[in-house]
């Protein structure tokens, strides 16, 4: 034990700089971790919040995000007209991309009926739309544009007036904003359209017949807001964990480049040493064990100082960046420190085979 | 200086292994981002570079294809097939929906195409028919060989079931496929009888697409016009300015990280070298020469590193695709050229602390024997 840590103490720099390295390869891992985590969590925000625990949409259509759906005429009566549904709330959605100074920005569109609900969830300034070409736009993409109560926003060439700002209604993505329903309509060149339906139930109702008789109805596919969720997660995740994996091997490879690196240093520069141990009886399981020994603390302390620099680095990136949401899970923390741990292991093989290969009598050639 | 800087550098071959490995990876980070980003950029456009058309015709304020929606009357396509320098027009259905087969969906742009469509239709056809009639649909080949599909199985689009009688090629990307089926029964199934989403149009030969842009632009209201290129450049935007923020993030910590190893590895060789450098001094070696053999090692070792993580991000480029994803990753010359660059500042920087070392070395030290 005092072996390795005079090996790894001795040179301080050295060893600083190890642990950094690691350190950087564990957050870049638990960066990319937390951002997926945060980008999960807005990708359902919507389906999340707004009133409902049912969804109805157009046959074979399964998710909010990522495809359109239109609803065939005369389906919220019908909806409605099933026993234990309370209401049947109807929004018409889009993504619409904005060009907003000079820069293309996806947005969510969600045309609703402000009386019925499906709108903001949660305004930080100002009032849902009331009248013609009314708009409640995501306050941080209204921050990041400059953009205030009153001002003007063009959607599909035709201005709306910002009348409210919403919080939770932004990602990296995408961000959602809120129009009357007749204005989405308009816009969309699609009168009396109807994308979803947000069913809300009465207590006691039987949601599993609920679901049976919508799904009964012709060119509808009923589904719970869970459900949807759930899709939406799923298809992004397509989309996302490919990447994600690829960056995520190559930091671990790089956080254990840098710790056989530093280990196999150490191991060399004290070849003479353990040479004599070698030669004074010294069994290769007690070298093996101080080579591992140096290579689990820089890994290790390398992947704690990760956890704690990954949670300064995520809150620097929201701050700087409000449309990224890193969010840590506990489970992260333990993570990070087995990752560090396979580090360390893949790390000790070269130095291992360098200790087992010495000879003894090396130390008396030289 | 150079000859003592490569003598440094390939004396010791595992260290090098491992300081250009850990550079590689840590400059692949940076270049693999790039990739995917570029790949994304150019598979997105597909559709629209392959098309076949010189021109696009849009709702008024559409400018986009993907996560966008357009609608348009189908009179304007006889009004714009009467534009001067037009010489066809194609109008297509578009809406992005789901190729499904059993429990597994694909997210797929949908495109309803007219009978005997001149544009707009598959480019690149390796088994079957490339026009679909009623019933008929021809999906991505990738998408079908991940779904256990050949031709004559059946498929279910916007809810109803279609035999695959084609399968297309380059036409799936990281986010989703084409597929395409017939304009009526997209109509049908949609209730969209008098509407198209967009015209293709094909101008006469020997005619600029941007003059014939600009007329049909003047002439025919409610609509937005584009050549092909335009239409793509639009395109490729939406995907640059939703990834620059999370691109600036990663390279900065892939420059950070690629510093600390560069750092590590010119650190860790000077010092065991320290005993040299103590006698080059005490033979009169001026430091200047000293710092510029450090920093000549480090350059060399960045180059190295930065050719072997090339290496590895087009290998990988070659090899993601085999294993059936639609991940595709393409080099760009801006990436390589910021990444050439971020390699010097690397190279630069991380001789810094060995070169305080060597400033700071006693040439008596090696009398020493220290």
């Amino acid at each position: 034990m005092s072996l390795a840590r005079r090996n790894l103490f001795q040179d301080k720099t050295r060893l600083l700089l190890s642990i950094g390295g690691v350190a950087l390869a564990v957050m870049l891992i638990l960066i990319l971790k937390g951002f997926l985590s945060g980008v999960n969590r807005q990708i359902t925000s919507y389906l999340d919040r707004s009133p409902g625990s049912i969804v109805v949409a157009e046959e074979d259509v399964v998710n909010l995000l990522g495809t359109t759906s239109l609803l065939p005429d005369g389906v919220a009566q019908k909806s409605e007209s099933i026993r234990g549904v309370d209401e049947a709330i109807p929004i018409l959605s889009q993504f619409i991309i904005l060009d907003l100074h000079e820069k293309k920005q996806p947005a969510y569109m969600i045309g609703y009926d402000p009386k019925q609900g499906g709108g903001p969830w949660e305004l930080s300034a100002g009032r849902e739309p009331r009248s013609k070409r009314e708009i409640v736009f995501d306050r941080v993409l209204a921050d990041r544009h400059d953009l205030k109560l009153g001002d003007e926003v063009e959607v599909l060439g035709k201005d709306f007036t910002i009348v409210g700002l919403s919080n939770g209604t932004t990602s990296w993505m995408t961000s959602y904003f809120f129009i009357r329903k007749q204005d989405a309509e308009k816009l969309l060149l699609n009168p009396g359209a109807t994308s979803f339906l947000l069913l809300t139930t009465s207590d006691g109702a039987n949601q599993d017949d609920i679901l049976r008789r919508l799904n009964n109805l012709s060119g509808v596919n009923a589904l719970t807001k869970r459900q949807m969720a759930a899709n939406d997660l799923k298809l992004f995740a397509k989309v996302f964990s490919a990447p994600l994996k690829l960056m995520v091997g190559i930091a671990f490879l790089v956080g254990t480049m840098i710790v056989g690196l530093i280990i196999y240093t150490a191991t060399v520069e004290r070849q003479r040493e353990y040479g004599v141990i070698k030669a004074i009886g010294g069994k290769n399981r007690f070298l093996y064990q101080v080579v591992l020994t140096q290579a689990l603390f820089a890994s290790l302390a390398g992947a704690l100082l990760g956890v704690l620099l990954a949670n300064s680095a995520a809150q620097w990136i929201m701050s700087a960046r409000p449309q990224f949401l890193i969010v840590f899970d506990p489970a992260d923390g333990g993570q990070a420190l087995l990752a560090g741990l396979g580090m360390a292991l893949i790390a000790s093989i070269f130095p291992t085979r360098v200790v087992a290969n010495l000879a003894p009598a090396e130390v008396f050639r030289k | 200086m150079i000859r003592l800087a490569l003598r440094n550098l390939f004396q010791n071959k595992i260290r090098l292994v491992i300081s250009v490995g850990g550079v590689a990876l840590a400059l692949l980070l940076i270049l693999a981002l790039d990739a995917v980003f570029t790949g994304v950029e150019r598979r997105i456009t597909a559709y629209i570079d392959y098309s076949g058309a010189d021109i696009w015709v849009s709702q008024a304020d559409v400018r986009n294809m993907h996560m966008a929606s357009s609608s348009l009357p189908d009179s304007v396509a006889r009004r714009v097939k009467y534009v001067p320098g037009v010489a066809s027009v194609t109008p297509i259905l578009y809406l992005t929906n789901n190729v499904v087969v059993g429990d597994e969906r694909n997210l797929a742009y949908i495109i309803g195409l007219p009978e005997n469509a001149e544009l707009g239709g598959p480019w690149s056809i390796s088994s079957g028919r490339n026009l679909p009639g009623e019933g008929e649909a021809i999906i991505n080949r990738n998408v079908a060989e991940k779904s256990g599909i050949a031709l004559g199985d059946e498929v279910e689009i916007l809810g109803e079931e279609f035999e695959v009688i084609g399968l297309s090629e380059g036409t799936a990307s990281l986010v989703n496929s084409v597929a395409f089926i017939s304009m009526k029964d997209f109509e049908e199934l949609r209730g969209s009888y008098d509407t198209v989403s967009f015209l293709l149009v094909k101008v006469n030969d020997g005619e600029s697409p941007e003059a014939v842009a600009a007329r049909i632009q003047a002439q025919v209201r409610d609509v937005t016009v584009q050549t092909r290129n335009g239409f793509a450049a639009q395109e490729r935007q939406v995907v640059k300015d939703m990834s620059t923020d999370v691109i600036t993030i990663m390279n900065l910590i892939g420059f950070l990280i690629g510093l600390a190893v560069m750092a590590l590895t010119v650190y860790t060789s000077t010092l065991s070298r320290r005993r040299e450098y103590g006698m080059l001094k005490a033979l009169g070696a001026r430091n200047i020469n000293l710092y510029l053999t450090v920093l000549a090692q480090a350059i060399l070792s960045v180059i190295l590193g930065f050719l072997f993580g090339l290496a590895i991000t087009l290998l990988m480029t070659m090899v993601v695709p085999i294993f059936g994803s639609n991940l595709t990753l393409e080099v760009s010359r801006i990436s390589l050229l910021k990444v050439g660059s971020v390699s010097l500042v690397i190279a630069a920087l991380s001789a810094m602390i060995p070169i305080r070392q060597i400033a700071g070395l006693d040439p008596a030290m090696v009398f020493r024997g220290r």
